[in-house]
Order: structure tokens, then sequence, then C-alpha cells
């Protein structure tokens, strides 16, 4: 004889993750269902959130589509392309700041801040704002459940203080990040290309404000990345800047050159240039429109495509330079390329598809939306993470070598570019002076054969070595980059077993106490928006509630005794009561009791259930 | 080959056991050969190599131990950095072979940095084709093209040498390892002219 197992109490969920996109345009997340990923959106809307951040005079800031109308009439405190700044210094970005109406200054560690209303904000602090909205967009869309973990994506180019930035954004707004992923190498897991044997793959990624190539090859449900390249400084954001050069030009002669320096202009020709480049891509001619009411402003022009070509020509021949450099690391040839992926807004652009296409002697994949493809494909990452999946396996490569300055200011390379991650490498060095106790060691990254090319990303001193003559210490230090691509160091002397104190302190970036003290800012205000939250939930659920014991207490009133009956009445007019209360604690009581005087009812209508499943079967059929 | 401590199966490598999908404790001192579970020689099967660095990593990878213990996840990150590494070294015929000359006790890269006289006399003579190659512009310098098939040529045959002095492996402390790093020298002149070329060649291809 068979049983029943009634299912109902059992609601706890599987465990899952989001993939989530942090753009330098835009911003979405996407998550594993029923055996695919899919974008997560609100009903009826785009899943792209805009990373664009405005702070009102007064209240909180505001992040999105919202944000972004108040770009022209209040620019300098309407935050645009925040990624651009992250993990960088003043130096790094002083041509983006040039075309931006933002006040930024330096923090002594060379940390960029945005001064904003008088209070300085990091790009961290700034790019957790994005990441909230992002991670709440999307727990909304599924229904209000709730899950932290996260794989959030950077571009495969980011060097490592780019990465721990974003990590310290992630852990600012709260997240539970479970990995770093690279733009193209997600992107590759979004196509379903594990499908196929064995192939040589190609993703040109054209971000908002980053170029990545990768070339990758699949065999055996693994994903290895063979090479990668790309630009930090070249996104869809240039191809605006070159069409806004037409209109700032006109606009000065007609009104005088003082007007390009106004914010609210700069931003105005920025979205009008924006809006003509998206335009030209299905038309073959557009209008560029320039309207700022205050400076009595309204200028039209119309654009050809071959106009936008010409001025953008150099800007994709950057991007083919790159393919060329990924390919001949990756020791391949255009035609053993299997496929083409195309990724990133910039990337519907008709010139990039055409020279693209004409490259590769192949036309590339562009079935997947390619804003959301970079999502899709983390979210096939945070489902392999959470355990998921077993069938599919990443290996990705660390995109520039990393290094150790040495007597000169040359560069010892310890692991190079595209060494597949986790690696790790060790080199030894000794001392070059008699009774010398201690070394110090300056960690570089990137290409170029003088450190003062490279970036730094820290510096750190071996102590305590026995005084001995000059060249007998050996001392070995080890690199080590995880599989987020992120790097840490170790020093030890081989003799006497020593080991160094490693603090790497990054440059431009947070230190850990850093990240502490905002955190704790941060928890001060997140009460206040957390029990703001808390009540708009707790007030559409007591609404479902009510609802439901409406529905059925006339129905079921016979069944249940008297006193159920009108304790139930008593907790729901209070409950109800309770709806137009602010208060979280007296929201929070009445539903709990509502909820508990609802027992009667709910064991009598599961019982009916129960009867009804069981009616018409004879013992022996279940 | 010895078992597994966990559950007593056979090890094909000592990073993972392939059947309970474990990550071992791994000594510092283990080389690549013995980390994929081959027996060394110079020798090596490209593919074979391939799929079975794919299929180990498949069980050790730290993607899969995000909910695993500690200790497991540790493991999980650096038996795959062991692996990576050691792929890095088998997959390449320079790499392995400069790392066998090491573990049989041959002379290393700096000890044996004399080169012949007239090797160095040639390598002179390329730089010199280098450099009148960078002066001009446009396309890449036809010479340079002869150049880069001559230089291939030189590294095949140095490599199909360095393959036969290899094999089979020779015993420790023989005079062919010293033989066999002067050819790996002078396959590091040979590569650094070589990418000289490349890195002329993408540039030539980027100019406008």
């Amino acid at each position: 004889m068979g049983y029943i197992e009634l299912n109902v109490l059992n609601n706890t969920a599987p465990e899952f993750a989001l993939g989530i996109d942090l753009g330098t345009t835009n911003s979405l997340a996407a998550v594993w269902r029923d055996g695919r990923p899919i974008v997560l959106k609100p009903e009826g809307k785009s899943a792209l959130v805009p990373s664009v951040i405005h702070f009102p005079r007064d209240g909180q800031p505001i992040v999105g589509r919202e944000a972004r109308d108040h770009a022209v009439v209040d620019p300098r405190n309407t935050i645009f392309s925040v990624k651009r700044f992250m993990g960088r210094g003043l130096k790094d970005v002083a041509q983006e700041l040039a075309s931006l109406p933002y006040k930024a200054t330096e923090t002594e560690r060379g940390l960029i801040q945005l001064e904003i209303h008088g209070k300085k904000y990091t790009p961290e602090e700034l790019s957790a704002l994005i990441l909230m909205k992002v991670h709440d967009v999307a727990c909304r869309s599924l229904g209000g459940v709730e899950t932290t973990k996260c794989v959030i994506t950077v571009p495969a180019y980011f060097d490592d203080t780019q990465r721990q930035a974003t990590r310290d954004a992630a852990r600012l707004a709260g997240l539970d990040v479970l990995r770093i992923v690279n733009e193209p190498t997600a992107a590759s897991l979004a196509y379903g290309l594990d499908q196929r044997d064995k192939g040589n793959v190609v993703v040109y990624d054209l971000g908002g404000g980053t170029f990545d190539v990768t070339v990758l090859t699949i065999e055996d449900g693994v994903f290895r990345v063979l090479a990668t390249s790309g630009d930090t400084h070249l996104g869809g954001d240039d191809f605006d800047q070159r069409l806004a050069g037409l209109a700032r030009e006109s606009i000065a002669k007609e009104h005088g050159p003082g007007i390009v320096d106004d914010p609210g202009f700069q931003q105005a020709v920025r979205m009008g240039a924006e809006h003509t480049k998206i335009a030209l891509t299905t038309d073959p001619e557009a209008d560029f429109h320039v309207h700022v009411p205050e400076l009595r402003l309204n200028w039209r022009r119309r654009v050809t495509r071959n106009e936008f070509d010409a001025l953008t020509k150099d800007l994709v021949d950057r991007t083919m330079d790159a393919c060329r450099r990924a390919l001949s690391d990756a020791k391949l040839e255009t035609r053993t390329i299997d496929e083409i992926v195309l990724v990133g807004g910039s990337s519907r652009i008709p010139a990039v598809r055409k020279r693209v296409e004409h490259f590769f002697e192949k036309k590339p994949h562009t079935e997947l939306n390619p804003e959301e493809v970079v999502a899709l494909g983390a979210a096939v990452q945070a489902h392999i993470l959470v355990g998921g999946k077993r069938d599919m396996l990443l290996l990705d490569v660390t995109p520039l070598s990393l290094g150790l300055e040495t007597m000169g200011g040359a560069v010892s390379k310890i692991i190079q570019r595209n060494s597949t991650i986790p690696c790790e490498a060790t080199e030894g060095f000794t001392t070059y002076a008699d009774n010398q106790t201690g070394i110090d060691f300056h960690i570089l990254q990137g290409e170029r054969e003088l450190a003062a090319d490279c970036r730094s990303l820290g510096r750190f001193k071996l102590r305590g070595i026995p005084p001995m003559p000059a060249g007998m210490a050996r001392v070995s230090v080890k690199f080590h980059i995880n599989a987020d691509g992120v790097l840490t160091v170790g020093a030890k002397e081989q003799s006497t077993g020593v080991t160094a104190k490693v603090e790497v302190q990054p440059m431009h970036g947070l230190s850990d106490g850093e990240v502490e003290t905002m955190l704790k800012k941060s928890y001060e205000h997140a009460q206040a928006d957390f029990d703001a939250r808390r009540v708009a939930d707790l007030k559409t659920e007591i609404g479902t509630m009510v609802l439901n014991t409406e529905k059925h207490l006339n129905a079921a009133r016979a069944g249940l005794d008297k006193e159920s009956v009108l304790d139930l009445q008593d907790a729901l007019a209070k409950a109800k009561q309770a709806t137009s209360s602010t208060d979280v604690k007296a929201i929070q009581k009445a539903r709990d009791e509502f909820e508990r005087a609802t027992l009667p009812l709910a064991a009598l209508l599961m019982n009916n259930v129960a009867q009804k499943a069981l009616m018409g079967k004879s013992l022996g059929d279940v | 080959m010895t078992a597994c401590p966990h559950c007593n199966t056979a090890l094909e490598t000592p990073v993972s056991c392939a059947a309970c999908k474990r990550p071992l404790s791994l000594a510092d001192d283990v080389g690549p050969f013995d980390v994929l579970g081959l027996a060394p020689g110079y020798a090596i099967d490209a593919q074979d190599l391939r799929k079975r660095v794919l299929r180990i990593s498949r069980d050790i990878h730290p993607d899969f131990f995000g909910a695993a213990a500690s200790a497991d996840r540790d493991l999980a990150e650096r038996n795959s950095a062991r692996v990576n590494k050691a792929f890095e070294i088998l997959s390449d015929d320079v790499e392995r072979a400069d790392w066998i000359v090491r573990s049989l006790g041959g002379p290393d890269e700096q000890a044996e940095r004399a080169m012949p006289r007239e090797f160095l006399m040639e390598v002179l003579e390329w730089n010199e084709t280098l450099e009148e190659a960078r002066a001009t512009t446009d396309t890449l310098d036809p010479r340079l093209v002869g150049l880069r098939g001559e230089l291939a040529n030189r590294r095949a045959a140095a490599l199909a040498s360095i393959a036969s002095l290899l094999t089979p492996l020779p015993t420790r402390g023989s005079s062919k390892l010293l033989v066999v790093r002067q050819q790996l020298n002078s396959i590091r002149y040979l590569d650094r002219a070589l990418t000289e070329i490349e890195s002329l060649r993408l540039a030539r291809a980027a100019t406008r």
C-alpha cells in the first residue's frame, strides 16, 4: 500500500544566484530558470537599467531610467559612465573627465572621488547604488524571492585594481559575489555553443565604454580561453563623442564658443548623439537634434550613415587591431575560426558588423540581443557555481602579464598574459648587499618592459632576513591568481623560512578599512530603506491573505468552531487596519497574529483538498 | 600508482580522485608529468594530453567546490593552478624540454649562456635585416617574410634534434643534456627575432 505525501508545507526554494552585467551604459540581471537563462525584467518593461544615478538636493539617490531624465536639467548631479572610473586615478581618466561635467578629486592613495552636493563619492559607492537597483529589480521580477548570491561580469581587459573595485562595489551593495567573470567569456556560455563537439570561437564585445575580443576553444564541454585582448578606453561612448564633436563645432560657430562649456549643453549633445547613432543602425539617414530650452538652443542637422562611418572609421580600425593581436596570441588564423559572437550594444552599428564579417569571412551570431547576452551567460555561470550544472566548465585566462620591478626599473614577468586561471608561479630572488635584512617588491601589471609604463598594483617588503653575504639569501616570491582573476602574492626566505608580511596596498583602490567604514555608513541608511521596503512588502502580503480568507471563510464557516471564526474575524480587521500604519513592527505583529488566526481555516481547507484528491480512488491506487 | 585516501580507488592523477571527486593534498615538489599522472618522456600526444587536462579540470575546478568545505575548496583552487601550470609546461615543446633537462640535473639556462661565435654573427645579421625593415613603412618587408621562413625552419630543426637527444630519456647528468641546453638557448634567440617580426607584422597591418 502506498501513501500520499502532501508537499504543501515544503516551500524551501532551491538555491540560485543572479548573473549581473554591470555595464558602462546599462546594467541588468539574468537567472537560470527551467533549463535555460532568462533576463529578469519588470513586466512589460525593458530589462536594461541605465547605469545612471541622480542625486536630488534632498532625499535618496535615484538610479536608472528616472535618473537619466535629469541629465540635461541637472547635469552636475547626474552621474553617467561610472564604470570608466572604477579602479582608476585622476591621471588615467583625464580625457573622460574633460567631456563630463563632474567635479573630481583624488585621495592621497590616488583613489578618484566625485563631488556631488558637496559630498564625495568613490566609483565603488556609486556602482554599489547601481548594483542595488539591479538586484532590487531582479528580486521584484522574481516575485519577491531574495538572493544575495551573484556572478558579476567585468571587461576581460580589466586589470587587478578594476576587478577589486568591482568586488568592493558588490560588497557595499550587500551582495555575495560567487565569481567575477569576464564579459566576452560569459557571452560565449549564453549561446549554447557547448553543444558542438569542438570548435574555435571569437567573441567581439563592443560595449558602452570598453572593447574586448576573446578567442576560445570548446572541447568536451570545456570552454577554454586561448587569448584575450582589448581596450578599456574604447566603446559606444566614443562613437557618440565623434558625433557630438560635429554638433559642438557647428553650434559654437552660431552661438559663440562659450556654450560648449555649459554642462546642460554637454549632456544634451551627448544624448542627442547617442540617439542619432541608434537611429543610424536601422536608417541610412537620421536627425541629430540638440534642444536646450534654458539656452534657447534648438539645433538640428541630418546625418547620413556614410558620414557617421567616416567619422568613426579609426575606432572600428582599433577594434580590428585588437582582433589581430588576439588571434596572434592564440596562434590561430581567421580561417580556423568556426563561430563569431557579437556582444554589446555598439556591435549593432552596421559598419562594425560589416568589418567583422569581412575580417573573419563568416557571418557572426546575432540571434541573441547583444545587450542581454553577457547577463545571460553570467546566469549560466551562476547556475554552475551553485551546483546546478556540472556538464560545462569555463577555463578563463588572465588578460595582462604580472611581474615585479627589478633593479634599474625594468619588469621581470612572473605570469605571462593569457595564462589559464587559477594559476601560480614562483620566482627566486636574492640580496644584493652584504647583511641586507629586507627586500622591497613592487608588483606590476602590463605588457611594457619598463616598470614606469606598467600599472602599479602595490608594494610590499620582506623583512627579517638574517644577515648574510650578498647573493646568499634565497627568496622565493609566489604569485597566485584565483578563479576570479584576483592576485595574491607571498614571499619566503628559503634558508630560514621567514615569510613576508604581505600587505599589498592597492593603488587606486579601497582598503579593507575603508570598505568597512562605508558599509557601516550604508547600514545606517539601509535600516530606513529596509524598513520602508519591508512595510511595502508586508502590506502586499496582508492584502493577499485578506483576499484569500474572505474568499474561503463563508464556504468553510460551517466546519469551524465559533471561537475560531470570531478570532479570525478580529485578526482580519486588525490586519486591515494595520496597513494604514508605517510602523514596521506594528504591521509585522498584525500580520503574524492574522496568520496564526487563519491556521484552523487553513487546516480545514487542506483536509478538503486531500479528500478531493482521494475521491474516486480505491486505497490500492494511492 | 597510489590509491585515494578517501575511497581507496586507484588514482589516475595525485591531484584528485576521479571516483569520489575530491581534490587531494599535493606536495610542492611534484613535477608536471606526475601532476597529470603521465610517465616522463619527451614525446607527447598533444590531443591525449589536452583531453586528460580537460578531464582532470572537470573534476577539480574550483567552480564545482563553491559549497564544499573550505579545505577542499582551497585544495581545488591550488591543484587547478598546478594542473594548469603542468599543462602549460608539457604542451609546449620548448618548456617541456627545459623542464626535462633541469629535472635530470642538466645545466640551467643561465649556466650555459655562451653561444658559438658563428651563431652570434648570424644573430647580428638578422637584427640588421630587422632594423632595415623597421625603417620602411607600409607592408611587411619581403626580406622579413623570407627571414621569418628561414628562422621557422631552423627552429623546427633545433626541436627535431632536441627530440632525438631526449628520446629515450638520457640518464641523469648525461652530456646530452648540455647539447639540449645549447639548442634551447639558440631557440630563445630565434623566438626573440620571430616575436619581433610578428609585432612588426601586426603594426604594419594596423598602419592606415
